[in-house]
């Protein structure tokens, strides 16, 4: 384990084969492929999930790993201070709490919520994933809507 | 995709292949400059907006609020300093709640340039921070990568290399606030004169341990003077060909007219319980 500060530089090494062959050479069809990309993908392994990013921009990977490399940096820390049981303890209260905590999708749902905010000590952070949300023009469940789906009331 | 989006960045880099050139980088320029005086801390800016070969705005404000004895002035991309001042502004409040004491400048200077740095320049930030906590009167520079310098007296932005020369020239230790006004005002005039990026207006703010002022155009060299000729036409240079002139008393000819009974006092009047 290394005690990386930053993500490591992800250039892709390797292209992925696409399937047919575009419709125009080098102009990205999406509806043959969605977004991600045709070619030149960041392989990821599964010891390190890194997300589906949806460019072959250096600071998109950077990004998506930020937090994560971070969350290794400090539970290595802890290992190497108190012992493997300290960031297990952690990585359980995370679970426990994450688990049962739900928040609505009209309350702007989906975010980690306070509890995991609290036990990751990012209780007082605010950052732009928290202000531009990505989904403002998407059409938001109303609370019942997704009360009975969760249920499974909606027969 | 919360956050930044980068999903243009492969048709554009496709868009490039093909022989469509790369859109220009546009050229901003500013002035701001900071000083530590004997009790406090004074920062400067102009007030031109550049976009390229463009004046975009010609008093805009560059001195960004932070905390109440925190201050901000910023170069580089005016929407890139506008929200990150804002966003740093958020969270420290947030850690000031957290704490329960005043925030210091240095935990400003710090998360500035911890998230700078995680973007690897590319939000163009060029920040001076200022401002008065316990510990005394700090002045930080933060650069868009995430370097910072801690120094007495700094300018930043296309005009620093004149204003520094002012700095460099009048400057001395332990001013009072008056000299330092002076000062840092003379330094962002060397700007706006001697920069093309830079001009307008002078906006200064003093920042102490009691209180912060902050002076809004405090110096206005390039006020607009009135033309020496004057090219509206006198009234009547315009012939009037013929005129008609209605009576109140015939307009019922034209328009149908209600007389309107003065139900406004009426409708006005509140009902009071007995």
């Amino acid at each position: 384990m290394a005690l990386r500060i930053t993500p490591s530089t992800a250039t892709a090494s390797t292209t992925a084969s696409t399937l047919g062959a575009p419709s125009a050479p080098g102009i990205h069809d999406t509806l043959r492929s969605n977004l991600s990309l045709t070619s030149s993908s960041v392989p990821s392994s599964s010891s390190s999930p890194t997300p589906a990013t949806t460019s072959t921009h250096p600071l998109e990977t950077r990004l998506a790993k930020w937090r994560a490399t971070q969350d290794a940096l400090k539970m290595e820390g802890l290992r190497r201070t108190f012992g493997m049981a300290e960031p297990i303890r952690r990585g359980m209260e995370l679970k426990i709490a994450g688990a049962g905590e739900w928040r609505p999708l009209c309350l702007g749902g989906g975010s980690a919520g306070v509890h995991g905010d609290v036990l990751a000590g990012r209780d007082c952070e605010i950052g732009w994933e928290d202000v531009f949300t990505g989904d403002e023009t998407r059409e938001v469940p109303d609370f019942h809507t997704e009360m009975e789906a969760r249920f499974r009331m909606n027969w | 995709m919360p956050g930044f989006d980068f999903s243009n960045h492969n048709r554009n880099a496709a868009l490039h292949a093909q022989g469509v050139p790369l859109p220009k980088a546009t050229s901003t320029g500013t002035t701001i400059v900071g000083c530590i005086y004997d009790g406090g801390v004074v920062i400067a800016a102009d007030t031109r907006a550049t976009s390229g070969p463009i004046v975009a705005d010609k008093n805009c404000e560059k001195l960004h609020y932070i905390s109440p004895h925190i201050w901000c002035a910023g170069a580089g991309t005016a929407a890139d300093t506008e929200f990150t001042t804002a966003l740093i502004s958020s969270n420290l409040e947030l850690h000031a709640l957290s704490t329960g004491r005043k925030p210091r400048v240095v935990t400003v200077m710090t998360m500035l340039k911890q998230h700078l740095f995680r973007y690897q320049g590319h939000i163009g930030a060029y920040l001076v921070v200022a401002g008065c906590d316990p510990t005394g009167s700090h002045l930080f520079t933060v650069h868009a990568h995430g370097s910072t310098d801690k120094l007495p007296y700094v300018t930043m932005g296309s005009g620093s290399l004149a204003a520094m020369s002012v700095f460099e020239t009048q400057w001395k230790s332990g001013m009072s606030r008056d000299e330092a006004v002076k000062l840092t005002s003379d330094a962002i005039l060397a700007g706006i004169f001697n920069d093309l990026g830079s001009g307008s207006n002078v906006d200064v703010c003093v920042i102490t341990q009691d209180k912060t002022t902050l002076m809004r155009n405090y110096i206005t060299p390039n006020t607009r003077e009135h033309k020496q000729r004057n090219y509206r036409f006198p009234r009547g240079t315009t012939a009037v060909l013929n005129q008609k002139i209605i009576t109140r008393a015939e307009i019922s000819k034209y328009v149908t007219v209600h007389e309107v009974e003065d139900v406004a006092a009426a409708a006005e009047k509140m009902d009071v319980d007995q």
